[in-house]
């Protein structure tokens, strides 16, 4: 009975060991989904938030961000656009939340790609957003590169990804009906 | 002595088994929930489950369609699935109506083949033209204005678009298309 007791104990210290080394260290590529699904969260609003709150998740926004972050904006019909650090990036949120009166983004896939030194990735993720007064969500496709930065997995760079690519060639024909 | 599901459960002395008592419903309406043969009805459950679980996963993704792109093939916030044993054989054919993954197989776009790999792809007032040639393209009711130069397909790569066109050529996503993004072809 001795014995079944400490094995029950010892197994209850192992797990105990084994969850605690998860929370301490991570594994990267669940770390960033963590982190990405965060940043559409506190990107995401409803009309019904206060000014207080706009602003705090604005501010907040800017912490998922490297200090040199490069967004390279490019959506079919809609915006391109670049936006080049974090400042930018807290100035065109807050410009958005002043005209847009809610958003609701989710990243329903995302494939992370880890580094081999752990330090940086590459996570392919698709963006759905909801846009008030938009009948149609908007589907794009997104390449977030990632650095570790003091402990903390920072985006560097934000790419659109064209799924379906439509590049004229340059000596085109012209046809005629 | 114990005979079927349903019916008066006794124990060796022929009494009612006072435990199960409770268990106890009409007969008719245990053999509709568990049928005659409780362990063989949990087996084809099991099974059920098991099938279900590989066909909508790995053979008929459920889709349900968001937009008006497709008008009036598929409508919107219709439901479809999509077929990923259809091009085991063969590629996407032009006229199929295919699903194109993103980044993961959770949002996808659902649009028709028009152009296959080494052809060239045009618009003329509307009119799609492959290699020069205007295409018949009976599935599209709703008539455009587009008109843009001519791509031409890689070895590996097809041009889809969606039937609805009566958006401007911005807001309507279409284009090339590699092999690995087409996932497989829409069933209904």
């Amino acid at each position: 009975m001795k014995i079944v007791f400490r094995m029950v104990v010892l197994a209850a210290l192992a797990a105990l060991g084994v969850w605690l080394w998860l929370v301490v260290f991570p594994d990267p590529e669940k770390a960033i989904r963590k982190r990405l699904n965060e940043l559409a969260a506190t990107v995401s609003y409803s009309p019904s938030q206060g000014n207080l709150a706009r602003i705090a998740a604005v501010q907040r926004l800017a912490g998922y961000f490297g200090t040199n972050v490069e967004v390279n904006i490019d959506v079919p019909g809609r915006v391109q656009h670049t936006l080049v650090g974090r400042e930018e990036i807290t100035q065109t949120a807050l410009g958005a939340r002043a005209v847009v009166s809610s958003l609701r983004v989710k990243f329903p896939d995302i494939n992370v790609t880890v580094a081999p030194d752990k330090q940086s990735a590459v996570a392919d993720v698709t963006l759905d957003a909801t846009i008030a007064g938009e009948a149609d969500q908007l589907v794009q496709e997104l390449k977030f590169t990632m650095q570790k930065i003091d402990g903390r997995w920072l985006i560097t760079r934000v790419d659109t990804i064209r799924t379906l690519s439509w590049r004229p060639n340059t000596a085109a024909h012209h046809f005629e009906l | 002595m114990r005979e079927t599901w349903g019916v008066t459960m006794q124990n060796e002395a022929g009494k009612p088994d006072a435990g199960e008592e409770r268990l106890r419903l009409p007969g008719w309406l245990l053999i509709i929930l568990i049928g005659r043969h409780p362990r063989k009805t949990l087996v084809r459950i099991v099974v059920f489950l098991v099938t279900c679980f590989v066909v909508f996963n790995f053979i008929l993704l459920p889709i349900r369609v968001e937009g008006i792109s497709m008008l009036p093939a598929e409508k919107d916030r219709s439901v479809n699935f999509v077929n990923r044993l259809a091009y085991l054989w063969h590629g996407p054919r032009r006229g199929d109506v295919v699903s194109i993954r993103l980044a993961g197989p959770h949002v996808m776009y659902l649009k028709r083949v028009i152009g296959l790999p080494g052809e060239s792809v045009a618009f003329v007032a509307g009119r799609a033209l492959i290699n020069g040639q205007v295409l018949d393209e009976p599935y599209e009711k709703l008539p455009c204005d587009w008109n843009h130069p001519p791509i031409q397909l890689g070895p590996d790569e097809y041009f889809v678009v969606g039937d609805n066109r009566t958006m401007s050529w911005d807001d309507h996503t279409k284009g090339k298309a590699t092999r690995d993004r087409i996932i497989g072809k829409a069933l209904l």
